[in-house]
């Protein structure tokens, strides 16, 4: 994408973010406002970076690289940061995502239905596995290393 | 700097010529599924909740050229890209979260780092059944990882589009793309009411490379432990960024091989104990002769 477009369909998001923390969480928009801009700066900030620097890893990794670092406790804007972006409800970037990923996938649904059941039954073998494997992991090294 | 990139579209308005119905549905989408809100079942120990993205997913899928058929399929494949696009902003948020609590960050460091191999257990899970249901190479691209976009085309590139194993993993992309983000919250919320897990635990076990499916396991984690939200959207989100960078090498280097060794183990026994595996390795021995006769 050029940067024009990045810049409008990013720009796109904050707004679809603005609205959905104000319908559904009563956050006006001036209150979103500071904190949705500086999630939009961070990942204009990811895309360049991931087109700089030429190694093959994803922009959401710099994003959240990004994010960390301007979060973190040396950094002299974190507390801005973390204060205009708490202002920022969990799910509310997450409705157009999800719209936009409910149009991607639209043209699968034949092919959905055609997978049967035996493939719903794998698919859901594949995340429950994915997540307890972690999770068992997780639980006992949290509890051998006396994190917990 | 000169990078040649092959652009999707001539310039920005051509991309708004082409995308504009997209904007304006995600935004009417954004307006119904917020004013409806969470929605929240109680199922036995846990709670089944239904978050706003599940009806944006759902009247998503209800315009494509399958059902209401607004958007074609060239709209389609935008959108997709637009997903890419739309999710920066979240996981940007969560890298702040993670810094604002980076001091649990560093002192879960080690397991942080361990569990991502637990990622890995869909193979010992999955692996089995797939086969006890009568698939058989493809029960390889189905079982060796969440079988996300990285490991849809990871699958392509090794073994060919065509192929019985990436078959197997388009199919677990497609399905879990459509239950997915329900499924795992849910999920996620049924193993923290099970009161054996820390919820620490639970945090990073969230994060397994799928951006989406992370975002509905936190969003249900924060909603059934609330004292613990802004930790585990940290560890969440710390594991995420690690399996995002980390996954691809575990599938090559670890993931596949597994599978396959699996596989010789356990594909002459237990891939011919149903019906339906006999079946299916009586029809490939069959393909087979024919090759060879031809």
């Amino acid at each position: 994408m050029r940067k024009q477009e990045w810049i409008f369909t990013l720009a796109l998001a904050g707004l679809g973010m603005m609205v959905a923390n104000f319908i559904g969480f009563d956050v006006a928009f001036s209150q979103s406002l500071p904190g949705v801009l500086v999630l939009l700066v961070i990942s204009a900030a990811a895309a360049f970076l991931s087109w700089l620097i030429p190694l093959k890893l994803p922009t959401v990794a710099y994003c959240s690289i990004l994010g960390l670092l301007c979060a973190c406790p040396i950094s002299p804007i974190s507390e801005f940061v973390i204060q205009s972006v708490g202002q920022i409800n969990f799910t509310a970037p997450l409705t157009m995502v999800g719209a936009f990923a409910g149009m991607s996938i639209s043209n699968q649904i034949k092919q959905f239905v055609k997978q049967g059941w035996k493939m719903i039954v794998i698919s859901v073998l594949v995340m429950t596995g994915t997540f307890f494997g972690s999770l068992v992991i997780a639980q006992v090294m949290l509890q051998l290393t006396g994190t917990i | 700097m000169g990078k040649k990139i092959n652009y999707a579209y001539a310039s920005l308005r051509e991309r708004l010529r082409c995308e504009w119905l997209i904007y304006l549905l995600a935004f009417v989408f954004i307006l119904i599924a917020d004013a409806i809100g969470q929605i929240k079942i109680p199922v036995w120990k846990g709670t089944f909740i239904i978050f706003p993205i599940f009806y944006a997913l759902f009247l998503g899928l209800l315009t494509g050229p399958s059902i209401l058929k607004i958007l074609d399929d060239k709209k389609v494949k935008a959108a997709s890209g637009l997903v890419g696009v739309a999710i920066l902003p979240f996981i940007a948020k969560l890298g702040i979260n993670a810094s604002a609590n980076i001091k649990i960050v560093v002192s879960a460091g080690p397991a942080l780092l361990l569990q991502e191999f637990g990622n890995l257990g869909t193979i010992f899970l999955a692996m089995p059944i797939a086969l006890l249901l009568g698939l058989k190479r493809e029960s390889i691209g189905a079982a060796h990882s969440i079988n996300r976009e990285t490991n849809l085309a990871l699958m392509q590139d090794m073994f060919g589009a065509s192929s019985p194993e990436a078959q197997g993993s388009l199919s677990v992309y497609i399905v879990g793309g459509m239950i997915g983000t329900i499924y795992f919250g849910f999920m996620a919320s049924m193993a923290a009411a099970m009161n054996v897990f820390h919820p620490y635990a639970l945090g990073m076990a969230s994060g397994v490379g799928a951006g989406i499916l992370m975002s509905s396991a936190v969003a249900s984690l924060s909603e059934v432990l609330p004292a613990y939200a802004e930790e585990i959207a940290a560890l969440a989100s710390a594991s995420e960024t690690i399996s995002g960078i980390d996954g691809i090498y575990i599938a090559i280097f670890i993931g596949i091989p597994l599978c396959n060794w699996l596989y010789r183990k356990l594909e002459p026994t237990l891939g011919r104990v149903t019906k339906a595996g006999r079946r299916a390795a009586e029809e490939l021995e069959r393909q087979a002769a024919q090759e060879r006769s031809r």
